[in-house]
């Protein structure tokens, strides 16, 4: 494998991500249509697996298909054997594609549920954007700030 | 722990009690049955005829079972009892107890016994910091069995308490009508099963046998296939046993990888994975148990950053500093989901990963997770640079639950100015830039043997060389002859002296000439209490003996700067601190605290304990081990072991039979030479 610089690493996220405030009327489409595009995710590498979405949508679900293999993306809606099967309502699943619900923090409120390969949700949720907003820094503090902020907690303490 | 409480664990889920086996807990207070960072039992009392009971005494049989003697009634005048009563509890998934009733009395009896059993379904964090909880509570009884249950929108924890005797169940615990012949028994066993109210139940019971026949043969299983030791210096076989025994009862898995373990970070509040203490522990523990080093690189590389997530301080290739299971984490009001506001971790995954191939041999483990070590070398120039000035920094980003220091150093006043003052963020601590520098020269070889890309290899070699060159000047303090704890924002030296200068020599980045003057520093009466190295140097403002950061001695620590002093030659000098160390161990019994007070040896005899919530702690559990590695000079060179013995005189004979590693299993022998009776006499 040739060496990487650091652009290839942001390509480990599709890159219409980085735009995901602004999704169109139908975020779980797009979602995967974005993921089987490049069809191949290097946060994906040395994984296989495939997982199948059941989307609750009031009496409809709503079924999608994603196979990993070493990286290679590929989604479909038709039926195969999935390692793991994850149930969850529609809307939500939306909040999660577009960063707005943590799959972990989703997965220990039972918002989801997944049935067999836990590992594989696991993988899974590296593929989904952060929330919308997150700039990735922040203005530097001085030390003045720093300890005026200590006086005041002594104080009120 | 608290003195009179009782704590028995596996994995994630313990119990603490009163030593008559009760459970009182209020919001703050730590007793009851946690699992999963969830409090499932918070009163469990037993009466006899509405009395309470007296302990007799208290076994601890192994670290996941404990057994009550007790009699009724809590007299302090002396009980002729003629009832005993013998309470046998062990962990699993959720806790087993058998309930043992004696008659002495040559006539029947006829008691009322009752359990009482409650839970608030209080999330660790809750404990902390005394929340509130937002949620429903209700119970019910289903098949004879309790459930107490908890819920919060889809949000559901349930307790399932079942008894193999038949009990009159009402909603607030169990009652039996008993009737005991003259010089009988009576017997039940009581079952307490957690659960997140989604998976059957039914299999629990059966698993929760296997578990605890699992978990006996497994601790000797774990002790039988480490090393064996052999030494003149009689504490020191007792010192790794228990050693051995902590780690395994530290011992956690993940739910993705069943059946294989990493080290938690301490018991029993940081049953968790933390990327820090795994891998540290790991390192320490790799001549003994190699196991735990894959499993923790694998798990953290399960759950390495991808994306930019504020709340978690998060990015692509950072890897992890805490995880939580809990109900804070679970509704976003804590960001442990995993949380990963450190900025050591991930350097020391690719330190890790190297050490480990090193030792094991095992190129397979690297090629899987070439990708997951390639996003964390470029993690460190990438993100971790937030002043673009080609050191590595922190600053959370967020601002009311993140981490404000991301360096293992991580209590408020641990980073400070000769003066006192505390300097504003981004802060980039010295070791942060000695991990970063080891991580690309064990990057280099990774990619240059097993990745075959000599490009990369030349490239981080590169910025290796750079990086060193930079440091060398940069942070050095001209008139201290060591290295500042930090670079601050604007760039100037945080310029008090700490014992990170031992991280430093363990990372390799320190130049030749300045490595005398720093070994120097770290012997010396500033830093050096008799027993180790202090977090801080005596004379700084803010030193202080018995502060968290800023004077105490840590074993972990200190373990990691005898290892940094045999890279650079001075055995004689990692000699005094294995001494300090193994004899601080043995005051201890073993188990050394997380740390101890930085005390002059002279002026207290022995080492004070830090009163600190967790013990036994992964890294000062690895401590000795380490120091044994140090101490026989253990270094893998090619497919063979370098023994290369600097031990105490008074260690006298030291043996470890079978160390296992890329040379199958190799003997290594020493003998004590070096005189330490001047320096840890101070």
């Amino acid at each position: 494998m040739a060496a990487r610089s650091g652009p290839a690493y942001r390509a480990s996220m599709p890159a219409a991500h980085a735009r995901s405030a602004s999704l169109a009327s139908d975020p779980v489409s797009q979602f995967f249509g974005m993921l089987a595009q490049p069809g191949h995710l290097t946060t994906f590498e040395g994984e296989s697996a495939t997982l199948r979405f059941d989307l609750l949508d009031g009496q409809r679900t709503d079924r999608w298909y994603l196979t990993v293999a070493d990286g290679e993306v590929a989604v479909t809606r038709r039926g195969r054997p999935a390692a793991a099967v994850v149930r969850i309502d529609r809307p939500r699943f939306e909040a999660m594609v577009t960063g707005r619900l943590n799959a972990q923090a989703a997965l220990l409120r039972g918002l989801l549920t997944v049935e067999g390969d836990i590992a594989a949700l696991m993988m899974f949720q590296r593929c989904l954007p952060g929330p919308p907003g997150s700039r990735g820094r922040v203005d530097p503090i001085t030390s003045r700030q720093v300890m005026a902020e200590r006086k005041q907690e002594l104080s009120a303490s | 722990m608290s003195d009179g409480l009782v704590q028995i664990l596996e994995g994630n889920t313990f119990v603490v009690s009163d030593d008559r086996g009760d459970i009182e807990a209020s919001l703050t207070d730590p007793t009851g049955l946690f699992s999963f960072d969830t409090r499932f039992i918070s009163r469990w009392v037993l009466t006899i005829n509405g009395q309470r009971l007296t302990a007799l005494s208290t076994d601890d049989l192994q670290y996941f079972r404990t057994r009550f003697f007790l009699v009724p009634g809590t007299g302090t005048v002396y009980v002729d009892a003629q009832l005993s009563v013998i309470r046998q509890r062990e962990v699993a998934d959720g806790f087993h107890e058998e309930l043992r009733i004696l008659n002495h009395e040559d006539q029947p009896v006829r008691l009322t016994v009752r359990v009482d059993a409650d839970s608030d379904f209080a999330d660790l964090f809750e404990v902390k910091d005394a929340l509130k909880k937002k949620g429903r509570y209700d119970r019910e009884v289903v098949d004879g069995k309790l459930v107490l249950r908890y819920s919060r929108e889809t949000y559901c924890r349930e307790t399932w308490i079942s008894s193999t005797v038949r009990a009159g169940i009402d909603e607030n615990g169990l009652l039996f009508d008993v009737e005991i012949p003259a010089h009988g028994e009576w017997k039940t066993e009581l079952d307490v099963v957690t659960s997140d109210g989604q998976h059957g139940l039914h299999q629990h019971g059966a698993r929760q046998h296997r578990v605890r026949r699992d978990m006996a043969r497994g601790l000797e299983k774990w002790i039988q296939r480490a090393p064996r030791l052999e030494s003149d210096w009689k504490p020191l076989e007792p010192i790794y046993r228990r050693c051995l025994t902590d780690l395994a009862a530290l011992r956690f898995s993940t739910l993705t990888m069943p059946g294989r373990a990493l080290p938690a970070a301490g018991l029993p509040w940081f049953m968790t994975i933390f990327g820090r203490d795994s891998i540290f522990t790991s390192l320490q523990a790799l001549p003994f148990a190699p196991e735990m080093a894959s499993t923790t690189l694998l798990a953290l590389a399960e759950r390495q950053g991808t994306r930019i997530d504020d709340f978690r301080d998060e990015d692509p290739g950072r890897i992890l500093h805490e995880m939580r299971y809990g109900e804070l984490t679970a509704f976003e009001e804590r960001p442990h989901s995993p949380y990963y506001g450190n900025a050591d971790a991930t350097p020391l995954f690719v330190v890790l990963l190297d050490e480990y191939e090193r030792w094991t041999g095992d190129t397979k483990l690297v090629q899987h997770l070439e990708h997951a070590a390639r996003a964390a070398l470029n993690w460190i120039d990438e993100y971790a640079d937030l002043q673009g000035n080609g050191y590595v920094s922190y600053q959370r980003r967020n601002a009311t639950t993140g981490l404000e220091n991301q360096c293992w150093k991580d209590s408020w006043d641990s980073i400070s100015y000769r003066n006192g003052d505390l300097p504003g963020f981004p802060r980039a601590t010295c070791e942060l830039q000695g991990y970063a520098y080891d991580a690309k020269m064990r990057g280099a070889r990774l990619a240059r043997l097993i990745w075959k890309d000599p490009a990369l290899a030349d490239r981080l070699e590169k910025e290796a060389a750079d990086l060193k060159r930079r440091f060398n000047r940069d942070y050095w303090v001209e008139d201290g002859g060591y290295f500042a704890v930090a670079l601050d924002g604007d760039g100037r030296q945080v310029d008090s002296l700490t014992s990170n200068n031992g991280h430093l020599l363990w990372s390799g980045i320190v130049d030749k000439p300045k490595a005398r003057a720093v070994a120097r520093h770290l012997l010396g009466p500033r830093l050096f209490s008799g027993w180790g190295v202090r977090t801080l140097a005596e004379g700084e403002a803010r030193y202080n003996p018995i502060g968290y950061h800023v004077g105490t001695v840590w074993p972990f620590d200190n373990s990691f700067i005898a290892w940094g002093l045999r890279r650079y030659g001075f055995r004689d000098e990692a000699a005094h601190l294995v001494a300090g160390i193994m004899q601080a161990a043995e005051v201890f019994d073993g188990r050394l605290p997380e740390a101890f007070g930085g005390y002059s040896r002279g002026l207290t005899r022995y080492p004070v304990q830090y009163p600190t919530a967790c013990s036994p702690q992964a890294w000062s559990t690895g401590a000795p081990l380490l120091m044994l590695r140090v101490g026989l000079g253990l270094e893998p060179s090619g497919d063979n072991l370098v023994v290369d013995p600097a031990l105490p005189s008074w260690i006298g004979h030291l043996e470890l039979l079978d160390v296992p590693g890329r040379w199958k299993r190799v003997d290594a022998f020493g003998r004590g030479r070096v005189d330490t009776g001047r320096l840890l006499a101070r």
